[in-house]
């Protein structure tokens, strides 16, 4: 039904899709054509292999003789415009996460991601390291969750048949439920950073990616703010490292003055301390010589009476024990 | 006039044999180097520092004791049939630079960046003194005694 009053063939941005669904016969045609497309594209993945450690191993075993993931279309190829899936296989640092996002920036449409493997999929027990991403689906969409540590080339495999179901039921026009995140080692703690489609996601970091990336002089260096060695752009390289001198020594008058303060604290500290200790001593002195006076006092006064009361007690006591 | 003894006059330190460490202070570094290099150690092994974080006084040290960096250099003298090593060892006190030897070695170049990069030791006359491990704007030296590992970072940009 039109909505606002407007025609409601128009659903379509462009006149010539508009006019495709209008024509009869076209929408056969064009979901035929789809269907042909979809059964090439699921029968020649060809993978982008983004391998980092020892998941690259598997996902090299994968490509030999006794699995031949070649049967199935699937043939690596070493450059991102060439390839259909990116397989994250291996940890990826801190540093290398722009670098990934590079990577799948430059890969055509239609494409997906795979994450093979503990570290692509959560950090697994790198994941507390200041340096390591918490999952590679905090930086790229993950469409295929592939667990292991690392997965055998047959877990590799099925993933990508898993991959291939999803792609025929999408072109059916069938509602695919999202991969479930795996559980892996280490997975109490919800990372800093929300992975991608997360509600709780900042809104600002998706920037900060792009910002990042702008200063890796992806899209001009003129985004770039620091050199190298962290110092502004500008500064010569003989005053940079006159620069970084000035600056560890900085630090380290910095971190003298830390310390002077905190040894000023420990002998204020230890002041009182003695203080303390020497009231305590000089008031459990004078208790003494007050109880020293006392008793002699006692003395004095009982002195006359010390013998008959000795005399008395003496055989009372004997008489009490057995 | 063995190496070891021109070692000893050149340092004026007391030197047994070269394969032990031996302590060498930052101004005799470089000479020392060019030393043992026209005695035949020609091969540049590694260098590797160290982060003392110094303490402040407490029950178990009252005095307290500052920051330093300790700077372990090898060098190999590679002989047919057999072969023998350099060792020694240079003490900073927090902030103070060491000469690099990239001027002698060439393989010192990335082994002196590393240092820069993890531990935060400055080489002087090193051509190229950039990180080679953390990224670029990254803050910090990661193998301080000091850098917390929960320490935040950047959301990886």
């Amino acid at each position: 039904m039109a909505v606002d009053g407007k025609n409601d063939s128009l659903t379509y941005t462009n006149p010539a899709m508009d006019l495709m669904a209008r024509l009869p016969g076209v929408d056969i045609f064009t979901s035929t054509v789809d269907r042909l497309l979809t059964w090439g594209s699921s029968n020649s993945l060809w993978m982008f292999p983004m391998a980092t450690s020892c998941c690259g191993i598997e996902f090299m075993a994968s490509a030999t003789a006794r699995v031949d993931i070649d049967r199935m279309g699937t043939i690596v190829r070493g450059s991102p415009r060439q390839g259909d899936v990116m397989v994250v296989a291996g940890t990826i640092t801190v540093k290398m996460a722009p670098r990934v996002k590079k990577l799948w920036d430059q890969m055509p449409e239609p494409k997906w991601c795979v994450a093979m493997g503990s570290c692509a999929i959560s950090g697994d027990f790198y994941r507390d390291i200041y340096s390591v991403i918490p999952g590679i689906d905090t930086v790229v969409p993950v469409d295929i969750y592939v667990p292991g540590c690392p997965p055998n080339p047959e877990q590799l495999m099925a993933g990508l048949m898993r991959l291939q179901e999803k792609m025929r039921a999408q072109q059916r026009g069938e509602w695919t439920e999202p991969e479930i995140r795996p559980e892996t080692e280490k997975m109490n703690t919800q990372p800093d950073i929300r992975r991608l489609l997360d509600d709780e996601r900042d809104e600002g970091i998706s920037q900060a990616q792009y910002d990042g990336s702008c200063s890796l002089g992806m899209h001009g260096n003129e985004h770039r703010r620091h050199d190298q060695v962290g110092n502004p752009v500008g500064v010569d390289r003989e005053q940079g490292v006159e620069a970084l001198i000035l600056r560890a020594q900085a630090h380290a008058q910095a971190m003298e003055a830390l310390r002077q303060e905190a040894a000023q604290e420990f002998a204020a500290a230890q002041a009182a301390k003695e203080a303390k200790a020497k009231a305590a001593a000089e008031a459990k002195a004078a208790a003494a010589a007050k109880a020293a006076a006392e008793a002699e006092a006692a003395a004095a006064d009982d002195d006359a009476s010390v013998a008959g009361d000795a005399a008395d007690e003496a055989p009372a006591g004997d008489g009490e024990t057995p | 006039m063995t190496t070891a003894e021109k070692v000893a006059a050149l340092t004026g330190t007391e030197v047994q044999e070269l394969e032990t460490e031996f302590v060498v202070a930052p101004e005799h570094h470089f000479a020392l180097a060019e030393l043992l290099q026209s005695e035949g150690y020609t091969f540049y092994i590694t260098v590797a520092a160290t982060h003392f974080a110094g303490e402040v006084p407490n029950k178990k040290n009252p005095e307290g004791s500052p920051e330093t960096f300790q700077v372990a250099t090898v060098l190999r003298k590679p002989e047919p049939g057999a072969s023998s090593f350099a060792c020694w060892r240079v003490e900073l006190a927090a902030g103070e630079p060491i000469d690099s030897l990239v001027p002698l070695f060439e393989g010192a170049d990335w082994q002196g960046r590393e240092q820069f990069d993890l531990v935060g030791v400055v080489f002087k006359n090193h051509p190229d003194l950039r990180r080679l491990m953390m990224p670029e704007d990254w803050e910090g030296h990661p193998l301080r005694r000091d850098y917390a590992i929960e320490t935040a970072h950047p959301p990886w940009r």
